[in-house]
């Protein structure tokens, strides 16, 4: 069972980390534009529609990768005191009550919003000759699939952790506190200093 | 965990009772279901179930019942439409689009390594100032925070890199674990803070005023910090004692230098990226842009940057920019659901009934702002109660630019408040094992004051916040 778990945490960490990539093309974007503006005097007009796209892309597909993580903010004042069983408990009737059904809405209704975009070649209303707005809805319904599919994974997690009153192991890459590594550098920083 | 078991058990009991408390009246009118909503948000957040899901799933269920039409098939209810409708809205939203390019620019300056530098360079030009050391970590702490936004980031680096030298020269624990957890927090309220952008978003105040609003509350609480720690190493010398003579000698081109290649490059990143964005030159958006080029031109300057500290960069980028804008997407779905049951007309006119004067009503918002601080993170308080006590503030004609930064001022101090601080934990976690939590906690005491008069400065002179919005935009 864990095998088809961490399959899935591989599946969404690849998707989010290849749209993270978004962050370089937005901030690509906007200096290109700011460039051509203000010392070029020639804005474009396609700047703000391409910039959206990146930042949507962005976030919504990190959305599954995030979760996987558990990078989600929680109010876990209490959470963090109980054990796992109770921890669990909570998280699988929540992911049925809140979850499920919010996420399941958006993967199967953003089908019929992007497909209806795509029916009429839909372009953004930002300028006369708008790039086209389909590709950006096509990303709800994948990105809801994408979280629906971690969100499944982690009702299971619940499940596990129910019976035998631990966590199953997620899968794990950079942290935002790495204090081994702020140590490292802090000292290779000192040393390059003392050295001068 | 006996006391989490029983404030589990409180958080259901409280969550039954408020359900049948208005399920009782004969007639359930929508206004009801909209209260209950208001009164379930806080315990379901406590559940401590992912709170964009939280908001996400009240969203859905009361929307549900808000379209539901007699005799209509379950799949036709609107509320399904509405969850991708307001999804698409923040995908398309162009205020947050700035969220991802300053925590881009933060997470790249942070991995730069230059926080060392900018100690250092701090302390020898401070070293003839009474409490030198405290006094250059406020400093160090408000730049890299300012440039930063990341709290959890600042506090740690400081307590491994100021905590010990505080500690080697002979400074009372107190006073070193204050400093650093207070000025450490100064990132989520000096502009560019993504707090600011968030406030902006949820408000619909321009962000612009409220980076030029907050900029001088900020710096004032930076400047009243030091004014503290100088005062208490003026009274008290054994607290922080003077550094030996040898060291207080440095020559002055040598300091001069070393500002030079530290504070300096940073010092003007910050201010090209705040100056252009206040004074009107370029967008938020845009200057968060260029902001995040020029710390990666500032990270190659530094020979910082490699592929994988860029990488990293970039992935801890996109979660937090997933964990911001996913819990925009669930606020929006929870308050468009609550505003279409009149749960917000009904709240007015009871805050109406109540015939409170403008000032009882911002003592009043503000405590529970504070209070709801202590348990929930400041994106939450954002999203959530931000949007609820908004259109009061037209009724007790408040400017929603100084609420903002009231808000924003008043969560520094939830940040400091026992015993749920997280820069307490942050600071503890990297701290030497004979510095206790107790003692961390009581040196952030002096601090949480020195906010709460800083709050009550802005109020009497509201003009600290509101002078530069108002020269610059009026």
């Amino acid at each position: 069972m864990n095998r088809y778990l961490l399959a899935i945490d591989r599946l969404n960490a690849k998707v989010g980390k290849a749209f993270a990539w978004c962050i370089v093309g937005l901030t690509a974007m906007v200096c290109y534009d700011v460039v051509v503006r203000y010392l070029l005097r020639a804005p474009t007009s396609w700047g703000l529609d391409v910039s959206l796209m990146f930042y949507g892309a962005l976030f919504m597909m990190a959305g599954g990768y995030t979760l996987s993580r558990n990078g989600h903010v929680r109010g876990d004042v209490l959470y963090r005191f109980l054990s796992p069983r109770v921890q669990a408990s909570l998280d699988l009737a929540l992911y049925v009550l809140f979850f499920i059904p919010g996420i399941a809405a958006l993967a199967w209704f953003g089908i019929g919003f992007a497909s209806d975009s795509w029916a009429m070649l839909e372009q953004s209303q930002t300028t006369s000759n708008g790039l086209p707005v389909y590709p950006l809805k096509t990303v709800i319904p994948i990105a809801g699939g994408l979280l629906l599919v971690q969100g499944i994974a982690e009702i299971v997690r619940c499940a596990i952790c129910i019976r035998t009153g631990e966590w199953p192991v997620r899968l794990q890459d950079v942290e935002e506190l790495d204090v081994e590594e702020m140590k490292a550098d802090l000292a290779q920083a000192q040393k390059a200093n003392a050295g001068k | 965990m006996k006391a989490a078991r029983f404030g589990l058990f409180f958080l259901v009991a409280a969550i039954v009772a408020i359900v049948l408390l208005l399920l009782i009246p004969d007639e359930i009118t929508r206004g009801h279901l909209g209260l209950l909503m208001l009164g379930l948000i806080v315990v379901a957040i406590l559940l401590g179930f992912p709170t964009a899901f939280t908001l996400m799933g009240l969203g859905m269920v009361f929307g549900f019942f808000a379209f539901h039409r007699e005799g209509q098939p379950i799949f036709s209810n609107p509320v399904f439409d509405q969850m991708v409708l307001r999804t698409f809205g923040v995908m398309t939203n162009d205020v947050v689009i700035s969220v991802p390019l300053f925590v881009f620019m933060g997470y790249l300056i942070e991995r730069a390594n230059i926080i060392d530098r900018l100690f250092r360079s701090l302390q020898l030009a401070m070293v003839r100032v009474p409490g030198s050391l405290a006094v250059a970590t406020i400093l160090t702490c408000t730049v890299f925070a300012t440039a930063t936004g990341i709290v959890g980031a600042t506090v740690t680096l400081m307590g491994l890199l100021a905590l010990p030298a505080m500690l080697r020269a002979g400074y009372d624990v107190k006073l070193s674990a204050g400093v650093i957890t207070a000025g450490g927090c100064l990132g989520i309220l000096i502009p560019p803070s993504v707090m600011l952008i968030l406030y902006g978003a949820t408000a619909q105040v321009s962000v612009v005023k409220l980076y030029a609003g907050a900029l001088f509350p900020g710096l004032m609480l930076a400047g009243l910090y030091v004014l503290y720690a100088i005062a208490r190493a003026m009274i008290n010398p054994a607290l922080a004692p003077k550094p030996p003579a040898e060291e207080r000698d440095v020559p002055f081109g040598e300091v001069a230098r070393m500002l030079a290649t530290s504070v300096l490059p940073l010092a003007v990143l910050i201010t090209a990226v705040l100056g252009s964005i206040v004074a009107g030159i370029a967008t938020p958006t845009e200057a968060a842009a260029v902001g995040a080029l020029g710390a990666i031109l500032l990270a190659l300057g530094y020979r910082r940057l490699t592929w994988g500290r860029l990488e990293e960069s970039v992935i801890l980028t996109a979660r937090t920019t997933a964990m911001v804008a996913w819990l925009f997407v669930g606020s929006q779905l929870f308050s468009s659901s609550f505003a279409l049951l009149g749960g917000q007309s009904l709240l007015e006119g009871w805050v109406r009934s109540l015939d409170m004067t403008p000032i009882q009503f911002l003592l009043l918002s503000q405590t529970i702002i504070f209070l709801l601080g202590w348990p929930l993170e400041w994106t939450e308080i954002i999203v959530i109660f931000v949007p609820i006590f908004l259109p009061l503030l037209h009724h007790f004609g408040i400017d929603p630019l100084f609420f903002g930064i009231l808000v924003a001022l008043n969560l520094q101090a939830a940040f400091l408040s026992p015993p749920v601080a997280m820069a307490g934990f942050y600071l503890k976690g990297v701290a030497p094992p004979h510095v206790t939590l107790g003692q961390i906690f009581a040196g952030m005491m002096p601090f949480m004051l020195i906010q709460l008069f800083a709050m009550l400065l802005l109020y009497l002179f509201p003009a600290i916040g509101m002078w530069l919005p108002k020269v610059l935009y009026s």
